[in-house]
Order: C-alpha cells, then structure tokens, then sequence
C-alpha cells in the first residue's frame, strides 16, 4: 500500500538537480484522544492485600460470564457458587482459574531452609505434565478435571465451566467458555489512507550497534527525508507514530555496579543515562515532524509493576519541548481518528506464554482478547499494583486495533467477532532483533511491516 | 558524504542534495577522471517475504543494486545515498556521519526534511519564568563550560549574569540547608532554586576542581582588575557546595528553568543574606562588579532602582512583593540585568572601599575552601 503509490516517481531522485522540491505536509491529527487514564495511578499505596484484585476481577467479570453461560449452555442451566454445590448435579460454575504448577518460582520456596535450594533460573516455560488447575470463588475452590486443557490456561482467567461435582470431590468440567470479545465500539474510520507506525524495542544502549543505522533510517522515512517523492508523500500520511516499549535495551540493566567497591564504581554511570539521552535525540527527530507516543517497556526507567507509569519527561529534556511529544502509561488506550487502539508493551504476552502452553504470540493475543482480560496472569506471576475498587485490565469496550510489543516476530491478523467486531491483532516485532516495524493503514485496518537494513561486511542483503 | 550531511552543509532540502549527490556521479564517471567513486544507493520496495507483502528499506552498495532491485517486486523509490572515495565494509560510517551532523543541528532537524507538521512546534513553556527554556536551553547548557574555562573574558553581559545568580543562589542554597529555621517558603524556594541548578551546575562542576585551584591561585597572585576573577572562582565553589546538598534533595528538575525565577528568588536571598555579614559583602560587591559591566540600560531598570534604592537603604527583611513581581517579567535577559542592576545600585556607594576588604574576605574563603577541598579529597 505504501508503495504502489510511490512507484511511478521512483527513479525521480536519479537527475540532476531540479527546481525547488515539493515539500508536503503533515496529514494533521484530527481526532484523537487519550482513553488510558485507568491506568494512570495517582497516589499508589502497597499497604492493601492483592486478593482485592481478585476479587473485583470476579466481581466485575461474573456478570457478563453468567450471560454468556445462558446462551451457550440454555437458559436454564443451574448457575451455582463452589458452596452450593450438590454432588452429581449439573451446573455451571464462575470462577477464577489456579493452576498449581511444580515448577513455578516460588519465593517461600526460595527462602525456606529446609530445602537449601539454590534458587531457580528461570525457564522459557514453566509448564508440566502434573500441572493442576484448581476453580476458586470468593469462598471456596475445587479441583478441576475432564474437558479442558490444563496445559493452555493460565492463572487468574475468570471463566465459567459446565459440568457436575464428582464424589471426590473434583469437579468434572464437560465445557468451558470464557467472557468473550466486549460489545463492539462504533467505527468511525478516516477515510482516506492514514497510517500509524507501531515499533517497539529500539534496545538503545545495547552494546552492538547493528540496529542503530536501522533506527536512523526508520527516523529518516517517518520524517520524509529518506526516498523519493512518491515515497515521502507517502510517509507524510503517517499520523502517529507509537513506540511500544523497551526503548532502552537489557544491557542497561546490568546491576554490577552494586555488587563492586564504591571505589571501583565511583566514577561509573549507569549505562541508562548514555541511552535516555540518545533516546531523546532521535524522540527530537521524531517529534520535530511527527506525534509519538512513547509507552514504557520492560527495560525502562520506570516502575515495574503493571500498570507502568508514563516516562518522566525530565528524562527527555530536548524532545519534551514539543508538543507533539506524548509520554503515556504501559497498556495504553486511546482514540486515533476515530480508531480504538489498545496495546501493551508485551510484558502480559510474555508472561503468559511462561506458563502457557500456547507458543505463537498472536495465538496468546487472541485468547486475551476471547478471555476478555488483558493480562490474567497480572498479581500471580506478574508484578501489579494492588488494586482493589476495580480492575482496569478487564476488557470493557473492543478495540479496534490491538497490539503488543517486543514479540520475536511480526504477526497481524483480522480477528471478526460474533458480534460484529472487527479486530486487528498486531504483534510489534522487536526492532533491535528484526530491525522491523509495523505501519498501519487506518482505513481498512491492514498492517504491513517495514523493513530496514544496511550492509553489513558480508551480509547480501 | 551523505545526502543528509550534504543538506545541512548547504542548506538545501533532502530531495535537491540528493540530486546533486546524483548529478555529481553522473558527472565524474562522465569525465573519467580516474577517481574511483564509489556509490551507496537506498532502495525502497515491496518484498514478499514470510507469506506476507513486507516493505523494504535497505542501503546498498552499487554492486548489489541491481540484485535487490530484482529482488523487490514494486520499486517504491530509490536515490542516492552517499558518495565515498574508498570503498565501505560496512554500514556504520554512514551512521556516523548521519549522527554527527544531525547531533549538531539538533534544533532544526526537520528543516530540510521533504515533511512539514504543523503541530510539531516547541510548546511554550506555560510560567513565563520558563519562557527562556526552549530556546536559551542549548545555550544554557554551554554557559557554565564558557563561564568556567574563561578567564577575564568579558560575555555578553545576560550570560553571565544568570550565571553569577546560580552561583549566588548555589552559595544560598548551601547556607539554606545548613540553616533550617528559614521560612518554609524560602526554604522551599531554595530548595526548588538548587534543585533547578544542580543540573545545570553539575555540567559546570564537571569541571575538575583543579580549575578550582587554579582559579584560587591565580586569584592569590593576580591583582584584583577584572570582577571575573573574583566571580569565576567562587563560582565553581559555590558549584561545588550546591553539588554536595543537591545530593540530598530530590530528583532535580531539568537545567532550562526559570532564570527569572531563580533571579527574583536571588534579590529576596541577597537581602537575606546581608543579614549574614560574611557573606554578604563579597556576594553583593560580585554582583556590583557585574553590573558596573552591564552595558544594558533598560528604562523599567531605572524605575525598579530607584524603587529598590528606596527599600533597600533598609535592608532589613525583604519585602516579598518585588520579587513575585519581578518574576512575572516576560523576558528574562532584561530581568536578571534588571535584578543585578538593584543591588549595585544600592551598594555602589561602597564598592570600592569594600574592594579591598573583598580580597581579603575571599582569601580566606578560599582557604576555607580548600580546606574544604582537601578535606572533601581524604573523605
């Protein structure tokens, strides 16, 4: 899409030098609003238990859960609590989902004497075989077994299952559903082609600088410098830019300065400080032609419990001069143009896939969106602020583009719902890895991703 | 030689230096002249790659042109990229180039750009202390490495008067931290005035304290001609007070801030502070000495002097009114003159009896100082 337009003027730059050179301009932001204020904390205070969470989560969840129970299953079907249970009768159940997993880290295990262990690395996945999956409500829990994949859910997931108490006192699931995609949002799409560039994982302050001429080069097309004509009114469709996350890469966490003397370390900086002031250098680029939205990541200066906090903007001194410049929270929800987006920087998805069986990124973006949470897994095995008046996870409205960032691959499919939905599902490849990012069409909700390379001493790209 | 580089450099827009970068090749290889040119082209396109249609951006070396031309199925656009001499390994001089030239050009760097926003325009600050910040920024930030390598030199006078005032407001600061029973607001004041300087000082401070000590000595030895001298010296002093409590204080906010407001904040501690004897005399003669250089002469000036003349021949507490009200001055190059203007004007009488005094007062500062410095050294 980018280029077809582009093509007829693609030798355009093989002359010599013209007349005065067309310059275009922006195609200016008409709607767009910020919807993420939920996940913005105002005072944060830890004194409060995490099975507060749990329990609005449920609260908030059942509702729509027991709706979807009555259509699926009839509606008649007996909707019980754990404690009203009656052994051999059939009903359906809504509660929160545990699973009982062996190999999971445990900080009472860490720190238990009795087994001396030396504490666990951690593992790309943590499931096993012996996995359990236990239903909790507010009061009780029962262990689950029979028709559903132990292997698959994860902990945290409210959802509704069908079947009858055994003798045993296990309870025989024969289906399960989960709360589904939310009511569909309106759409009031542009209509004329308006792209959104999502990248994430720019991994500045890495010590290899392989993905750095990548990183000026996506700047230069996004800022209309690079290409030819065609190419540049192209970009100049570009409305927003997103950076989803880990714009700082891991080797700045490297925490050995704390384990040295203060002598040896005095003199050191930390290895952030080098890359939040390259990073703000090329927001500047950015911001001087384009609105970016910077959401935080894994890796970044900020908290690191779920929902992460806007980036500081004293960090970037240069490029917070512009108005363009929007620092927003982690799971971040706005209005582009009439288009719902809502994305995370992928801590959710990776932490699923953890303990998960699921292996495909998309595949887990999905089953958030059918689960109709963003991350279950949040207080379990994902560090959150203890909430407690309500969940701002849940899945209230569908969006119309969903994303997460920092993914091993580039992946987008259109997922239609029942109820009309039309979804985008993205996953944002790590551009430090893939040196690709992903451009969006607004008007018929297609992605395509961008590719950027140089030449490297023996590369034939 | 990038095109981008070449469009800074000249001052032309992408498209042309690309062109001229195109036209020169064409024009060598036409003359044979037997240099041997060698030539990075960018290539945009559709690629299919992975089951999906993928653009692709990519720097070649002419060799492999045509090969991924081939390679694209759509050619969305493709120039020249750069022109070298020698021919490139790898990538990465290129970037190098790219980033030197747009790390100098930080400012404008979308001014050549093929792309106009109309919404990407440097917010202005919403306190009109902050007006400076966006533009006096990159400027602010080279003042403490002018200020501090330069000896006797005399700047444009606003450059050094903010200057004087951090490091008036550093020297307050320290004794503000040390003194606890200041009013809540002037203790907020200054802590909010350190905190603001501690970034911007820390820049300056970075200069080794041995420029301290040169400084010290030189000042020992010299006769006492030029005010700078006199400022300069004290100045990484005080720097280097202000970087000791700013370690206490929280996070500081970035160095383009307020020098109104730090400058208002100022003549409220300067009077302050001539309660504080020792310090008072060198503080108040320093910033005479600067304004005995101030070339500006502003109409409002004289107004507030004589207003200020009036209030100070009290010189008791400070009366908090002047300064919100120099605060709210729009522009702040007339406004720290202004303020450095009051307090020479109501001290000038004694400047120069007090010269004398003042040398000896900062030698034993400077004693103290180095004591200080020594002492920080063994710690």
């Amino acid at each position: 899409m980018f280029s077809e337009q582009a093509a007829p003027t693609a030798q355009g730059l093989l002359a010599p030098p013209s007349a005065e050179p067309p310059t275009f301009p922006r195609v200016p932001v008409s709607g767009y609003s910020d919807c993420s204020q939920h996940f913005q904390l105002g005072e944060r205070s830890f004194s409060r238990q995490y099975a507060h969470i749990y329990a609005v989560r449920l609260a908030g969840m059942r509702p729509g859960l027991e709706q979807r129970a009555r259509s699926r299953w009839g509606n008649d079907i007996a909707l019980r609590k754990l404690s009203e249970l009656q052994a051999g009768e059939k009903c359906c159940v809504v509660g929160t989902l545990f699973k009982a997993m062996q190999l999971q880290p445990s900080i009472l295990q860490e720190i238990s004497e009795e087994h001396n262990l030396v504490p666990q690395p951690p593992l790309p996945k943590y499931i096993q075989p012996s996995d359990e999956l236990i239903l909790e409500d507010e009061l009780q829990r029962i262990k689950l077994e029979g028709a559903i994949d132990v292997q698959r859910l994860v902990t945290g997931t409210i959802l509704a299952v069908y079947g009858s108490e055994q003798d045993d006192g296990r309870f025989l699931v024969e289906d399960h559903c989960f709360a589904d995609l939310p009511p569909p949002l309106p759409w009031n799409g542009p209509s004329s082609d308006r792209f959104v560039l999502l990248a994430s994982g720019l991994g500045l302050g890495s010590v290899s600088g392989e993905a750095l001429l990548s990183t000026q080069l996506l700047v230069d097309v996004v800022t209309g410098q690079l290409g030819a004509e065609g190419e540049q009114s192209c970009a100049a469709h570009i409305t927003r830019v997103i950076l989803a996350g880990n714009l700082l890469s891991q080797n700045t966490q490297s925490r050995d300065t704390i384990n040295k003397a203060k002598y040896l370390t005095k003199k050191t900086q930390a290895a952030s400080v080098e890359a939040v002031k390259m990073l703000d250098e090329i927001l500047l680029q950015l911001c001087s032609s384009v609105p970016v939205d910077v959401m935080p990541g894994e890796f970044d200066p900020t908290n690191y419990t779920l929902p992460q906090q806007p980036l500081h903007r004293c960090m970037l001194p240069l490029a917070s001069a512009y108005a363009t410049l929007r620092l927003v929270t982690n799971p971040y929800q706005a209005n582009l143009d009439g288009v719902r987006f809502l994305g995370t920087s992928g801590q959710n998805i990776s932490d699923i896939f953890k303990y998960s069986s699921m292996d495909d990124y998309l595949e887990i973006l999905e089953w958030t969106l059918l689960a109709g949470h963003i991350s279950p897994t949040a207080p379990d095995t994902l560090g959150c602020y203890p909430f407690y008046k309500s969940d701002p996870f849940i899945l209230t409205e569908c969006p119309h583009v969903y994303f997460c960032g920092n993914a091993p691959h580039f992946q987008s499919k259109l997922f239609q719902g029942k109820e009309g939905q039309r979804v985008l599902l993205v996953t944002v490849p790590d551009f430090s890895a893939t040196q690709t990012a992903c451009l969006v069409n607004l008007r018929d909700l297609t992605c395509q991703p961008i590719t950027f390379s140089g030449f490297g001493a023996d590369s034939e790209d | 030689v990038t095109y981008k580089w070449l469009s800074y450099t000249l001052g032309v827009h992408v498209n042309q230096a690309k062109q001229m970068l195109y036209d020169y090749v064409e024009r060598k290889r036409k003359e044979n002249s037997g240099a041997q040119l060698h030539v990075t082209y960018l290539v945009a396109g559709n690629l299919l790659q992975n089951g999906h249609v993928c653009h692709k951006v990519a720097v070649v070396r002419e060799d492999k042109l045509e090969a991924m031309k081939s390679k694209l199925s759509t050619i969305a656009s493709v120039h020249v990229y750069s022109i070298q001499k020698a021919l490139l390994k790898d990538s990465s001089p290129l970037y190098n180039t790219d980033y030197d030239i747009v790390k100098t050009n930080l400012q404008h760097c979308s001014k050549f750009s093929a792309i106009r926003c109309a919404a990407a325009v440097p917010r202005t600050p919403p306190d009109a202390p902050r007006a400076p910040a966006a533009s006096q920024g990159p400027q602010r930030q080279r003042e403490p490495d002018t200020a501090g390598a330069v000896n006797g030199h005399g700047p444009p006078a606003a450059k050094p008067s903010p200057q004087q005032h951090k490091g008036i407001m550093g020297m307050f600061a320290a004794k503000a931290a040390s003194r606890p029973q200041d009013t809540h607001k002037e203790a907020k004041a200054e802590a909010k005035a350190e905190a603001k300087e501690a970034p911007g000082v820390s820049a300056a401070s970075s200069k080794p304290p041995t420029k301290n000590n040169i400084m010290n000595n030189f000042f020992g030895k010299a006769a006492m001609n030029k005010l700078k001298v006199s400022s300069v010296p004290e100045q990484p002093k005080e720097e280097k007070e202000v970087v000791k409590p700013s370690a206490a204080v929280a996070e500081p906010e970035p160095s383009p801030n307020t020098v109104a407001e730090k400058a208002g904040k100022k003549t409220e501690s300067a009077r302050i502070q001539q309660k504080d004897k020792k310090s008072k005399t060198k503080r108040v003669d320093r910033s005479d000495d600067e304004e005995e250089r101030d070339p500006e002469n502003v109409k409002k000036k004289r107004k507030r002097i004589k207003q200020l003349q009036s209030d100070s021949s009290d010189e008791e507490d400070v009366p908090p009114s002047p300064t919100p009200e120099e605060e709210r001055a729009p522009s702040p190059p007339p406004v720290p003159a202004l303020k450095t203007e009051l307090e020479p004007a109501s001290t000038e009488v004694s400047a120069g009896g007090r010269k004398r005094k003042r040398k000896r007062v900062l030698k034993s500062k400077m004693f103290i100082d180095e004591e200080e410095g020594c002492m920080g050294k063994t710690g």
